[in-house]
């Protein structure tokens, strides 16, 4: 359904998204990781065709670039920030972005403002509308036309903690129907709960692409030790470590150690031949 | 170009028109325009009314000084604004998500906002002629027309100017900023300036009829002038001399020239949004 | 559907409107009734087509009566009659030649349709030619004709209240409507000439010219040598030139209205060596520029006067030429012309033209004075000085930036700062503070007003209309609120 090759976007000489490659299969939920400043919302724009990028971008088996219209109509956007139009109402935004997707004339537009509950808020001006409406009403615009892939930006942003929950939830009804999903975040929880595989972006470039349930254990590849230990035996315990190649530095009243998982036993072991006594650790 | 769809460009059209009716400066202009022709152009009458001499004659001169004031700084600050402050809002990279081609969005912003100015100029003029029929009217309603249609002409070349500016960058305060620079050295400065230099570098009659057919607020003039008078007499040498060379190729090549001001800009402001984004 | 309800209203005040105003009404019926119907029926008449039989017929002093009827072909009036045409009885020329030409003193020609002359320049084909004095045209129709009346050494003959067109040819090839060669004491009263060439009068003297519409030709008057003429409330509009006056001394030209003359050259009124001559109370309005001086007064002890002349809204108001001077300006007012007094290729005529007479300056629309002590003249004196005036006196080309914001800078800037304030035009030490509007003088027609209003309603229809755009199709879809509304 998309597929990505060797997408590159620089600003000036920073480079936020390098040389990304993935592909998204119909049906499928793909979560783009990372920090802030990790280059997803870069990716997601680039994929909409909204800002010059390098590389190749095929979604629906069209070049976004030659075809971006057509892409566009199969694709529901749902941005970060949610600027629309602020002096319309509800039913004049639904009604404007509704003509421009080329809904028929005459479409109830009833169940899907159900769906949303959006119904009370008809009337209102979206600049009255709380966050968690406007987000709401991003996604009904999402789905006016209904088209088969969502592309969602930071999706629960502007949601609290409940609002999130049952944002999750209907988005995840929406996955059931079908609908082909990327979507960026930078929260676990989100993309444990909706996404096929999750592509971990660190610098614009991709570190990870695994499904969410082998994350835990692929990130777990090295957990952060810190070791209090008593002051004269710090610079012992750091050469038996870097002896037995663990990646270890000196930290305030102790040492920080990186380890692979199931092998915090080793480090015991080892530090305790060495006769060196560990008053306390914390795991980062 | 292939994607081009008219029924997108006119809901654009549609959506910039009703901001332009929300706008308060639009509002603004648009009553000051009207206000301002109807007050020139009663004062103008009410003197001529004392010799029973009335009608658009005596009225043309003080309205094509408004015009070239007004219309410029309507359509440079409306049109820089078009853009600029959408971006600035954020509502631009929306708009540009759903199927519309970036020469589809500001083609119909174009259009809506060129619509919207004219219908203030055919208000403005509406009006004036209302009054300028209850003084007694003047044999040349098609000359006023004329001007009308002129004026139509300045309004989409400053729009398309302004677009220009405002696809140049990135906040509206800027673009806004610029028009009124532009607007400034369009008025005023870029007059004195080759007034200036002619009385320095002595330049012949056609070296300066030829400078000054670069600033398109003096070709909306010469036009205007020639509209009313059917000849540019009034405008000295220059002007007599224009009419010797090109005869009756003078009216279509200042039309042309005017459009040409309008399509220009308008292109290199399509290419400088392509080559952006919506950044 | 208010909205409708309002355009079927603006839609019937727009039609009630054009019928008011009498859209397309014909100038021309309106100018016919004017004319005064002929109606002395004491001796029998006889139709036009027995004109030549019943002249030959008929002593000296003898009145004829034609009713009605064509008469084609020339013809001759040899002797002194009387020929007063009823209902309009028609003499035509068939397109050849001078129609009616009148060689006997003491002729009276009145009530005819004089028409189709020939179209040669060269032979001078008219409608009525008289070679001999004392003689009256009256009230005659002239249509089709190179020219129109032409009195030759016709000295004491009146021509009086004809209505006359020239051939529909280009201006130079159309004859003069009206042309009086050496012919004394003549009286041109209550004529309209238009789409002729020119109204001509040469080497007559004492001549009066009165109260003669001359419109749409090229020169409306144009004198030479003709000394102690007196032009009285004559109306000259759109002509090329409303009236040049050359050559001639004496001259009265009063109350007469002189607007929208703007040919090539486009004076309302040119005068040429022109000796003592009286300009007064006469309107200038909307000519290219109002009066034109070259070589007037030409003699050491003559002087020209100006005197509550309305000059207004004309290009310039008086132009002159570097040379000209002493002439007295009085009591004219200068009312918004582009440039209200321009001397051809700059200078100051200050010093040789006087603009306060007796302690009586002039009105000048730009007077940016006051009058404090309430005596109607302003406190201190009127310069004519806008530093872009000077400019264009020094450099011509620069008069292309005419009407630039520009300009309006450099007029403020010139004032705000003495540095660059140019050397004065002229200095008029008592300004009257209100114009004089001459009473006397005819009105301007009344144009047709229902296509301002026509084209008015359209243009703030068009406004509706694109306001009304934006509301289009707003709302093509269902939704649950506004389904109940409904």
């Amino acid at each position: 359904m998309i597929e990505v090759t060797h997408l590159t976007r620089r600003f000036g000489k920073l480079t936020a998204v390098d040389d990304l490659s993935f592909t998204v299969k119909p049906g499928e939920a793909v979560a783009l990781w990372g920090a802030n400043g990790a280059g997803k919302t870069t990716a997601v724009r680039c994929l909409l065709n909204l800002i010059p990028f390098e590389g190749q971008i095929t979604i629906a088996g069209l070049d976004v670039r030659q075809h971006s219209k057509a892409v566009r109509t199969q694709i529901g956007f749902v941005p970060q920030e949610l600027n629309f139009h602020d002096d319309l109402t509800v039913s004049e935004t639904v009604t404007f972005y509704g003509r421009l997707r080329k809904l028929p004339h005459g479409t109830d537009l009833t169940p899907l403002l159900t769906r949303l509950e959006l119904i009370p808020h008809i009337n209102k001006r979206v600049r009255d509308l709380s966050g968690g409406l406007k987000q709401r009403l991003a996604l009904a615009l999402a789905l006016l036309a209904d088209p088969p892939i969502l592309i969602l930006d930071e999706p629960t942003a502007n949601l609290d903690i409940r609002a999130r929950e049952e944002f999750l939830l209907f988005l995840h009804t929406l996955k059931q129907e079908g609908k082909t999903f990327v979507f960026s975040s930078h929260r676990l929880e989100e993309i444990t709960a909706l996404a096929d595989r999750v592509l971990l972006l660190e610098a614009g470039k991709l570190v990870i692409d695994t499904p969410p349930h082998e994350l835990e254990r692929r990130l777990g590849w090295e957990t952060t030790l810190h070791l209090y230990l008593p002051e004269p035996t710090i610079e012992p315990a750091l050469q038996t470590l870097t002896h037995f190649g663990m990646p270890v530095s000196r930290n305030g009243r102790g040492v920080r150690v990186q380890v692979a998982p199931g092998k915090k036993g080793e480090l015991l072991r080892r530090l305790h031949e060495a006769g060196i006594v560990i008053e306390d650790f914390t795991v980062e | 170009m292939r994607d081009l769809d008219f029924t997108t460009v006119f809901i654009l059209a549609q959506k910039e028109l009703r901001d332009a009716r929300r706008n308060r400066w639009f509002l603004l202009y648009a009553a000051a325009f009207a206000g301002l022709s109807l007050g020139l152009a009663a004062l103008a009458l009410s003197g001529a009314g004392n010799y029973g001499l009335a009608g658009f004659g005596r009225t043309s001169a003080s309205l094509i000084n408004l015009i070239l004031l007004i219309v410029p700084l309507m359509g440079l600050t409306l049109g820089a604004l078009s853009l600029a402050g959408e971006r600035e809002k954020g509502t631009l990279l929306y708009l540009l998500a759903q199927p519309v081609t970036q020469l589809e969005l500001l083609l119909g912003k174009f259009v809506g906002l060129a619509l919207a100015l004219m219908a203030a100029i055919a208000l403005g003029f509406g009006l004036t002629g209302l009054l300028i029929g209850v003084n007694g009217g003047g044999a040349q309603v098609t000359t006023y027309l004329g001007l009308l249609l002129l004026t139509c002409l300045l309004v989409l070349v400053s729009l398309s100017l302004g677009f220009l500016l405002s696809a140049l960058v990135q906040r509206g305060a800027t673009a806004v900023g610029l028009a009124l620079f532009l607007w400034l050295g369009l008025t005023i400065f870029g007059d004195l300036g080759l007034m200036g230099t002619a009385l320095i570098l002595r330049l012949n009659v056609d070296q300066l009829f030829a400078l000054a057919l670069i600033n398109p607020l003096q070709l909306f003039k010469i036009t205007a002038v020639f509209n009313i008078r059917q000849n540019l007499e009034l405008l000295g040498p220059a002007g007599i001399y224009a009419i010797r060379t090109y005869g009756s190729q003078l009216l279509p090549l200042l039309i042309g020239l005017l459009t040409l001001w309008i399509i220009a800009p308008f292109l290199v402001a399509i290419q400088l949004f392509k080559r952006k984004g919506v950044l | 559907m208010n909205g409708k309800r309002l355009s079927v209203g603006l839609i019937g005040l727009l039609l009630w409107l054009s019928g008011a105003w009498g859209v397309g009404s014909g100038a021309w019926g309106v100018a016919y009734a004017l004319l005064p119907t002929p109606h002395s029926l004491q001796s029998p008449s006889i139709p036009a087509e027995g004109l030549a039989q019943a002249i030959a017929a008929a002593a000296p002093g003898d009145l004829i009566n034609v009713q009605g009827g064509v008469y084609s072909g020339h013809l001759l009036i040899d002797k002194p009659l009387t020929l007063i045409g009823h209902d309009w009885p028609v003499i035509d020329g068939g397109g050849e030649g001078s129609v009616v030409q009148i060689t006997a003193p003491g002729t009276t020609v009145r009530g005819f349709l004089v028409q189709n002359s020939g179209d040669s320049l060269d032979q001078e084909n008219t409608g009525i030619v008289v070679e001999a004095p004392n003689t009256l045209v009256e009230d005659n129709r002239f249509e089709q004709t190179l020219f129109g009346i032409y009195l030759r050494q016709a000295n004491n003959s009146v021509v009086r209240g004809n209505l006359i067109h020239s051939k529909p040819l280009d201006v130079p090839r159309r004859g003069d409507g009206i042309r009086v060669w050496y012919s004394n004491d003549v009286l041109i009263e209550n004529n309209t000439v238009e789409m002729g060439r020119d109204v001509v009068l040469w080497y007559s003297e004492r001549l009066t010219v009165r109260g003669n519409v001359v419109n749409n030709g090229r020169y409306g008057l144009h004198f030479m040598y003709c000394d102690d003429a007196h032009i009285v409330q004559n109306r000259l509009t759109n002509n090329s030139v409303g009236a040049f006056l050359m050559y001639s001394r004496r001259m009265i030209m009063e109350n007469n209205t002189v607007a929208g003359n703007r040919g090539p050259s486009g004076y309302g009124i040119g005068l040429k060596d022109m000796d003592d001559a009286i300009v007064r109370d006469n309107l200038f309005l909307d000519n290219r520029v109002g009066a034109y001086l070259d070589g007037s007064p030409r003699e050491v002890d003559s002087i020209g006067h100006f005197q509550r002349n309305v000059f207004g809204y004309n290009d310039i108001g008086v132009e002159m030429m570097p040379a000209v001077r002493h002439n007295e300006f009085m009591g004219n007012s200068f009312v918004d012309n582009d440039e209200q007094v321009a001397i051809a290729g700059g200078g100051s005529s200050a010093a040789n033209n006087s603009w306060t007479v007796a302690d009586q300056g002039n009105y000048w629309s730009d007077y940016a004075g006051f009058d404090a002590n309430g005596d109607g003249f302003g406190d201190i004196a009127y310069s004519s000085e806008r530093l872009f005036e000077n400019l264009v006196a020094r450099e011509p080309n620069l008069r292309l930036f005419l009407y630039s914001p520009a300009i309006n800078t450099l007029d403020f800037a010139a004032k705000a700062f003495p540095i660059v304030r140019p050397q004065p035009k002229l200095v008029d030490e008592r300004p009257f503070m209100t114009p004089i509007i001459p009473s006397q003088v005819p009105a301007l027609p009344r144009a047709a007003v229902s296509w301002w209003f026509v084209a008015a309603f359209l243009l703030l229809f068009l406004a509706l209309g694109i306001v009304q755009l934006s509301r289009l199709r707003q709302h093509p879809y269902r939704f649950p609120q506004l389904e109940k509304q409904v």
